[in-house]
């Protein structure tokens, strides 16, 4: 596979299944940003954002025989991938350690760049913004942080059937916002 | 609730993003089998929340994408890796394959044997026969030095004869009843140099304790011109700047100061 331009995502995706170098060199050089602003929205930290960056490729490399066509985009595919294994750093004990000795989380210091991106400017936030206070909330709790709809149910007090439709109406104004 | 009801109610955004139950997702997946209206709200959204990441992309730092490429190359090696691994194993299955395997080792190994002590045994023959060339090839040179010297003495024995610069000095019995009958030798005088060449055609071998000696004849004496042994060939006598005659006698080995007569054989120079 010579192929360096362009590919679509049905050539994407057999140079990926046939473990092919340059193929994972094109998917990283069109969505490793838009996958790392997911990861820094959720870690709010650079440093733990790079590894879990690194280890989301290495995810997407192993795991590419798993991804199913039939049940929806390539890119959403990574997404999800992206997004268990930032939550799953989330929740681990570095995590928490790393935190005690973190100052500022909302801010985000991109590896020795001068400019600190703020968070407000990146992946979802901007269409998140918009949203009702009580919408956000539940978004916040559900997609970056990774809590279940009872879990969520307890640390708001509300009927789990609340929180159900609550999100759903959440993600639709959500979309709304994207168009 | 019917299909429209059901894309608008969230649960396209809420399984794109993750966040709906396994329940939800066989739901929807069963849906979007059933429905390409399902199917294709699903795609819209997808696309849509995939362009909206895009522009809001953020560049990872740039000295993250080798450290991406190096992992990926580790992991291919550690793949093949993994085949190799699985080749070694495969004998521990394949006993049945393994038995041929070893009766061919066998008989190679048997084979090998034979041909090994064939070819000791031509070793060894081919030992003598490179011992006996060496010694033949050793014959060979030192009869092919003699040949080289023998070569050289007839090249100067040619030279000398082929040299027009050499008066010729025939020497014959000085009398009918002398003790060289048939005696005949001669002189090869060269005109220039003066150097005396012998050449014995014909003289009685001489005693064991006697030499001949040739004298060349000076106003009447004798000059010593040194003794000789009959050979084939010239024999170098002594240099003789002027000569009227040369003379043969027999005289104890070694030579004389005077000679002693008769004289064997004579010739007068023509100069």
């Amino acid at each position: 596979m010579g192929i360096t331009g362009t590919y679509t995502e049905q050539e994407l995706i057999s140079a990926l299944k046939e473990r092919d170098n340059q193929a994972y060199g094109y998917l990283y050089d069109n969505y490793s940003g838009a996958l790392y602003s997911i990861i820094l929205q959720i870690l709010q930290n650079s440093e733990l954002a790079n590894d879990v960056l690194q280890e989301v490729f290495i995810n997407i490399w192993r795991k590419i025989e798993t991804y199913d066509p039939s049940r929806g985009r390539l890119f959403t595919w990574m997404l999800n991938v992206t997004r268990n294994a930032s939550i799953d750093t989330l929740r681990s004990k570095g995590y928490q350690n790393s935190q005690k000795n973190q100052g500022l989380p909302e801010n985000v210091n991109i590896s020795g760049q001068v400019t600190q991106t703020n968070i407000d400017n990146i992946g979802l936030t901007k269409v998140l913004a918009k949203l009702k206070p009580e919408h956000r909330i539940l978004i916040e709790l559900a997609y970056f942080k990774g809590y279940t709809h009872e879990e969520i149910a307890q640390i708001e007090d509300i009927p789990l059937g609340t929180v159900k439709t609550r999100i759903r109406n959440a993600l639709l104004q959500l979309k709304e916002y994207m168009q | 609730m019917n299909v429209q009801e059901y894309i608008l109610s969230g649960v396209v955004e809420s399984y794109v993003l993750g966040l709906a139950s396994a329940e939800e997702r066989a739901e929807f997946e069963r849906m979007c089998a059933a429905h390409s209206e399902v199917r294709a709200a699903r795609d819209a959204f997808e696309q849509l929340l995939e362009k909206q990441l895009l522009s809001q992309a953020v560049a990872p730092p740039s000295n993250l994408k080798s450290k991406v490429i190096a992992d990926i190359e580790i992991e291919n090696d550690k793949r093949q890796g993994k085949k190799v691994v699985s080749m070694k194993q495969a004998p521990v299955v394949q006993s049945g394959w393994l038995r041929y395997v070893a009766a061919a080792a066998v008989i190679l190994l048997v084979g090998s044997t034979i041909l090994n002590f064939y070819f000791f045994t031509e070793y060894k023959k081919y030992i003598s026969k490179y011992d006996e060339l060496v010694a033949s090839q050793t014959q060979m040179a030192t009869l092919n030095q003699a040949l080289q010297t023998k070569v050289q003495q007839y090249e100067s024995m040619l030279n000398i004869f082929q040299d027009t610069s050499m008066s010729i000095v025939k020497m014959l019995p000085a009398a009918p009843d002398g003790p060289a009958i048939g005696g005949h030798t001669t002189v090869y005088w060269n005109n220039n140099s003066k150097d005396v060449y012998l050449v014995v055609n014909n003289l009685p071998k001489p005693a064991a304790d006697k030499q001949y000696q040739l004298w060349a004849i000076v106003d009447g004496k004798p000059v010593d011109a040194g003794v000789f042994d009959i050979q084939n060939g010239p024999v170098k006598m002594k240099n003789i700047p002027n000569a009227q005659a040369f003379a043969i006698t027999l005289e104890p080995k070694g030579g004389s100061a005077s000679p002693t007569l008769p004289i064997y054989v004579l010739g007068k120079t023509t100069g």
